[in-house]
């Protein structure tokens, strides 16, 4: 199976944040994985015990900030700075869709690029059996499949079953064909149903990213995915608990939606997005020893890096150009007006009236409204005359629950 | 496409045990304060089965009409089969806006909705505007684009518009409008829609639902949220303490608090102390009082951190409450910057006097 997570590169401190006009400028900033993002990873290692197959790390981004997050995924057992630490093996491929016409995506675009990349992910896998599959029909010579099935095999494209130079692995359909055990037709058979498996894929994704904080683009992610695919990939947001029906064919999961808590019988293909309460299950021994045969070579230590074009992506709907919102320019939300430091701050000790001072025009003030701003001069005149306090914890308590009515005598 | 041609702001209401909840009562305001800006009217959208009288309801607490689907295959929520209603009805009807509540049943279905009809979702809202706005990429000036106000992820809010899409798609986030009074003498059209479902949309099935019972904490409608730090492991000396004295201060203010002014009191931690996981604390300090960007965004009346030094993750989610009172031994501490009451001391010492100031009064 293509167990496929979607993995972000969000700003490692949100402060000296570098926006040029509203939109992130994420290359001028160290990017760490999205804390989120630790959940679907860990829901990929699950389904690698309990289905087999291989997990792919699929992300979008400027490339010099995300290939070092996507290497520090292959050993995620290993402290690292930018990816927080998980008792897991890591993933075994890594996917990296980066093109300058992708900058500035919001969540459509976003979706947009990645259901497109995935879309491309599943036909490189099914391009790959293709080859194979023609070399057979036309009937080349057992040592040319095996040939190719080994170089497909080595680019981590086709699952042990198919091909295999593992020891433990003797009887993959192209082993068995070579060694004359089975024929050309029920090679074929196997072959073009392995090729109808890659459509069986999972997608998983944390609920939401740490900077955006939307969650949208799970969802809009699996929607995108159905127009290109012409079949409905549903998904199910804030997943708690999830496993593989017995048949394998759907998963059934666990979501709250709020204090509605539903189990829901998912068909594969599908997405989820993990809640940060997810907890994944271990699949028993047993299990996890028969679905080797569905693992790949192993890890590709090579990431795919992908360009707007190679995933067949009209470059209009990609990224700023893409997005129907635009950012406008933030407004900073920083210190209050009014601050007051308990034991410090000089303050009216009454209300008082607008007054002259030395032919400007003052006040008024309110009981408790501190003096700064007015000149050090009138401060303390204001104080030699007794109008003015040092503002203390009583004072506070005054302020904030002097107007609230007492419904009870506290002991 | 046409702008002009799309009007009226549709909120999509939901409904607990019959009746809608509080945050559909503060969508129906959300709209109504867009829809009086633009002199268009406040639709109710609405998705079930046996709806019985929350469509009235609706147009009671503020609504001009209610568009809705009454069908048994309605009944529980689906994303794939509300969808596909919710996308007709907007082809059909072209709505101005499109609302939903930013919760979890509202981040399941509104991205889906929105990438449908490509168009584009402002998520997590506290506050909606109407303006124009100047695109420089068309050097178009879009008239009445909703601006959708939500917090940036630093210390700031930002305004996203979606001018050249309709409907623009928002969700607004719970506790920032004010219901509307119920008012029986209101009017409004009520329309049936009449969808027929869709074999492939059914093809996720729902096995069980439950209705979990409601948290124990609720942060977001605290009135005061005394919330603890990582500071409360020291006192002003640097000597250590027990979090256990630091946690059994708060409770005992809160308990005082709330016996005293009948206040709705939690509370809170931030990410560094409930992440320590602390044996003291277990159980007790969970991931539920996190207040913060990866927790819970509050903004209560009073908002008391205890040994918190204010990291820009923890102050995104409580910037926004109206009286922040910091407590901390660092002079230094970021928090100071947003407190309205700063109390540079220790809080072992500030918060028995708290107590007792309290008690006297």
């Amino acid at each position: 199976m293509l167990i496929i997570a979607m993995l972000k590169g969000v700003p490692a401190k949100t402060t000296g944040v570098i926006t040029v006009s509203g939109v992130l400028r994420r290359e001028e900033m160290e990017l760490v994985m999205n804390p989120h993002d630790t959940r679907a990873l860990e829901a990929a290692y699950y389904l690698k015990r309990r289905v087999g197959g291989k997990v792919i790390g699929l992300s979008m981004g400027p490339e010099p900030k995300l290939v070092p997050i996507m290497n520090d995924l292959y050993e995620p057992s290993q402290e690292s700075r930018l990816v927080p630490r998980m008792p897991i093996y890591g993933v075994d491929e890594n996917v990296l869709l980066s093109d300058r016409r992708m900058a500035g995506a919001d969540t459509l675009a976003t979706a947009y690029a990645l259901a497109k990349g995935i879309h491309r992910i599943i036909q490189l896998h099914q391009e790959a059996l293709d080859g194979l599959i023609e070399l057979v029909r036309n009937n080349a010579p057992p040592a040319e499949v095996e040939g190719k099935a080994r170089e497909l095999y080595n680019e981590n494209m086709l699952p042990n079953k198919v091909y295999s130079t593992l020891p433990t692995v003797k009887e993959s359909y192209v082993k068995l064909f070579v060694e004359g055990r089975i024929d050309r037709e029920e090679l074929l058979e196997k072959l073009e149903e392995a090729r109808r498996d890659l459509i069986n894929f999972i997608i998983l994704a944390g609920m939401k990213t740490s900077d955006g904080e939307t969650g949208n683009t799970g969802p809009q992610t699996a929607e995108g995915l159905s127009e290109f695919l012409g079949i409905t990939i549903p998904h199910a947001a804030f997943v708690v608990d999830f496993e593989v029906s017995p048949e394998e064919n759907s998963v059934i999961a666990e979501r709250k939606l709020g204090n509605l808590l539903q189990k829901l019988r998912i068909p594969i293909p599908c997405l989820l997005t993990l809640h940060t309460e997810y907890t994944p299950r271990v699949p028993p021994a047993s299990v996890q020893k028969r679905v080797r045969l569905n693992n790949y070579r192993g890890q590709l230590r090579k990431i795919r890096i992908w360009d707007a074009t190679y995933i067949g992506a009209d470059p209009e709907k990609l990224g700023f150009a893409g997005s129907p919102t635009i950012v406008g320019p933030g407004m900073e939300i920083g210190r209050p007006p009014v601050q007051k430091v308990v034991g410090k701050t000089l303050v009216f000790k009454q209300d008082m009236d607008r007054f002259e001072w030395n032919g400007k025009r003052y006040g008024p003030f309110k009981k408790y409204d501190p003096v700064g701003g007015l000149p050090e001069e009138l401060v303390r005149e204001l104080e030699s005359k007794g109008l003015l306090e040092v503002f203390t914890l009583k004072h506070m308590i005054e302020e904030l629950f002097g107007g609230l009515q007492v419904v009870a005598r506290a002991v | 496409m046409s702008l002009e041609q799309y009007r009226d702001v549709w909120v999509y209401l939901t409904r607990e045990d019959g009746k809608l909840t509080r945050p559909s009562l503060e969508l129906i305001a959300a709209g109504r304060k867009v829809a009086d800006k633009i002199g268009q009217r406040v639709v109710a959208v609405m998705l079930g089965y046996q709806l019985g009288d929350a469509p009235n309801e609706a147009i009671a607490r503020g609504a001009d009409a209610v568009i809705y689907a009454d069908e048994p295959w309605l009944k529980n929520y689906l994303c794939l089969p509300y969808t596909r209603v919710l996308v007709e009805m907007c082809r059909q009807y072209k709505p101005y806006a499109f609302l939903f509540i930013a919760d979890e049943l509202g981040r399941d279905l509104s991205p889906r909705v929105a990438y449908r009809l490509k168009t584009g979702l402002a998520t997590d809202n506290i506050d909606l505007e109407v303006e124009d706005y100047y695109f420089g990429k068309d050097n178009t000036t879009y008239k009445n684009v909703l601006a959708q106000i939500r917090p940036d992820f630093a210390t700031r809010v930002a305004k996203i518009y979606t001018p050249r899409h309709r409907p623009q798609i928002a969700s607004i986030r719970p506790g920032n409008f004010e219901p509307l009074p119920h008012d029986e003498s209101r009017q409004g059209e009520l329309i049936r829609f009449q969808p027929s479902p869709v074999e492939d949309d059914f093809k996720v099935e729902i096995i069980e639902e439950k209705t979990l019972p409601k948290s124990a904490v609720d942060l977001e409608n605290a009135k005061v949220i005394i919330s603890l730090g990582l500071g409360i492991l020291k006192d002003g000396e640097g000597r250590p303490r027990n979090p256990r004295e630091g946690l059994k201060l708060a409770e005992e203010l809160a308990e005082l608090l709330r016996e005293r002014y009948g206040l709705k009191v939690e509370i809170g931690a931030t990410r560094a102390l409930i992440y320590a996981e602390l044996k003291e604390l277990e159980g007790i300090i969970t991931k539920e009082r996190q207040v913060g960007q990866t927790g819970k965004t509050v903004a209560p009346d009073i908002y008391i951190a205890l040994g918190i030094s204010g990291a820009v993750q923890h102050r995104v989610g409580m910037i926004r409450s109206k009286n922040i009172v910091a407590i901390n031994t660092d002079p230094n501490a970021p928090i100071f910057n947003i407190a309205h009451y700063v109390i540079n001391d220790d809080l072992y010492k500030v918060v028995p006097q708290l107590i007792s100031h309290l008690r006297g009064q």
